[in-house]
């Protein structure tokens, strides 16, 4: 397992106009690692996750402070390109969304965005991309016809392909499987499980079966903090502060 | 969002391992004074009363599997199931020894006795007493009083060998006698098991209450 710093924060707080609704958080994520944010709704983990590739900068009102690094570098640096960060550090929702658009095109977006033309490139891409996601035995016949028509599941895998197809080196997803049933959301996790041999995942989830299945670190936040942070194993049975125990044993408030 | 159900099955699940651990006290309690006593029919009591010993081990396993199937539970309350688990086990062979020291005295007592022994006396009130702390121990979250538990299991290993050369001294004396003192020699090491079970259970008991594995063995 590398001990690589991929991405760090460091007293990072996040403010929705004079709400803060991050304090002080300070995190590193290893490279090559699987790790779960937990916590209520209202914890700050979903705005967290997005300031990571500065998803929040499209709110209006919002505002940043601390240190937030990738490969060292300041992510919130003011000469910092923000498309190539989002390259970067890729991003998969909820809810599927993919873009009503075929199958093959979905994939082919992120690319096409970044001014690849080379047409076998980019179906070499999609292909790559659809196989790591596990959808392309199930749509290889499919590839012209609108996304729309997939199953949940099956749109979901396809957006994780989609984020996939521009080569990031980070996937951030936020809730991935709460819209999906038992088995679709078994196949996403059997995928991150592939996925980790490539690229740094940070999940949010509000399963706390999920985060103890999937995940190498997790980190609990409640209002706003960071609470604990540890190995997945020792965090599930032995934490170290009450707040996380009572959480995670479903003793909460 | 408290998890009422989860607490009431492990309020349970702490109630059977509490009346297991009161009745195994009983049996062996009852299996030492039938010893000291030469009672043949109190002996043939721990022999009966080891059925609802068996029968409580057997209710905990499928509690503990089926509270580890439905709630998936984590951090203490996962330790407290899985050292619940164990402690039945070693309950239950303490509950075995019990019973395989009645046999002893079943037939012991219909034989001459030997001479009094201080020794097995004094091993027999302190596995007693080491089983008293580490339920004791069990019932109050007490790792404190756990550890004295641990503590204590030397002893009883020191008094099982004492007790092994003093009828090994006498048998070579009396010849006679061999029978009768190899079957108090295994009451002796049936003794000398009970604390390491005791142990076994007060190990467990702070593993539950600190999350901590205090084993020899698990050490590296």
């Amino acid at each position: 397992m590398s001990q690589t710093v991929k991405m760090e924060a460091r007293n990072l707080n996040f403010y929705y106009g004079s709400f803060r609704a991050l304090e002080d958080v300070s995190l590193l994520f290893l490279e090559g690692q699987v790790t779960s944010l937990i916590g209520p709704s209202g914890c700050g983990k979903s705005t967290f996750i997005r300031c990571l590739n500065r998803m929040n900068d499209l709110i209006p009102g919002t505002r940043v402070e601390g240190a937030l690094t990738l490969d060292g570098e300041n992510v919130y640096d003011a000469k910092l390109d923000v498309v190539e960060l989002r390259r970067r550090v890729g991003m998969v929702f909820q809810k599927p969304n993919p873009f009503p658009k075929s199958v093959f095109e979905n994939v082919a977006y992120g690319l096409r965005v970044n001014g690849i033309k080379d047409k076998n490139y980019i179906a070499e891409r999609v292909e790559t991309s659809l196989k790591s996601a596990a959808l392309w035995e199930e749509v290889k016949d499919r590839l012209h016809q609108s996304a729309l028509g997939l199953s949940g599941g099956q749109q979901q895998r396809l957006c994780i392909a989609r984020a996939m197809a521009v080569e990031p080196e980070i996937l951030l997803m936020d809730e991935p499987c709460s819209a999906l049933d038992p088995i679709a959301t078994q196949k996403i996790e059997e995928l991150i499980f592939e996925l980790k041999a490539t690229y740094t995942i940070i999940i949010v989830t509000h399963s706390m079966q999920q985060a103890a299945r999937v995940s190498d670190m997790t980190a609990f936040f409640y209002m706003g903090r960071l609470i604990e942070t540890d190995k997945t194993e020792t965090l599930f049975t032995r934490p170290r502060n009450k707040q996380t125990e009572d959480y995670i044993t479903g003793r909460f408030g | 969002m408290e998890r009422l159900h989860l607490e009431k099955e492990l309020g349970n699940l702490r109630l059977k391992a509490l009346e297991m651990g009161s009745l195994t006290e009983k049996a062996l309690s009852q299996a030492l004074k039938s010893a000291l006593e030469r009672d043949g029919g109190l002996a043939e009591t721990v022999l009966d009363g080891d059925t609802e010993i068996n029968r409580l081990h057997c209710a905990i396993d499928e509690s503990v599997l089926s509270i580890l199937a439905r709630e998936q539970p984590v951090a203490r309350d996962l330790r407290f199931i899985l050292g619940v688990g164990q402690m039945a086990a070693n309950l239950e062979r303490i509950g075995d020894q019990a019973v395989n020291i009645a046999e002893r005295v079943i037939l012991l007592s219909q034989r001459p006795a030997l001479p009094h022994n201080p020794l097995m006396e004094e091993l027999a009130l302190h596995v007693q007493d080491m089983l008293r702390r580490c339920v004791g121990s069990f019932n109050s979250d007490d790792a404190d009083m756990a550890l004295q538990v641990c503590d204590m299991d030397s002893r009883a290993d020191t008094l099982n060998m004492k007790i092994l050369k003093h009828y090994v001294d006498f048998m070579i004396q009396e010849s006679r006698a061999v029978e009768r003192a190899v079957h108090l020699i295994i009451m002796a090491r049936c003794l000398e098991r009970v604390g390491d079970q005791c142990t076994n259970i007060a190990e467990n008991v702070i593993f539950m209450i600190k999350g901590v594995d205090i084993r020899q063995t698990c050490r590296p």
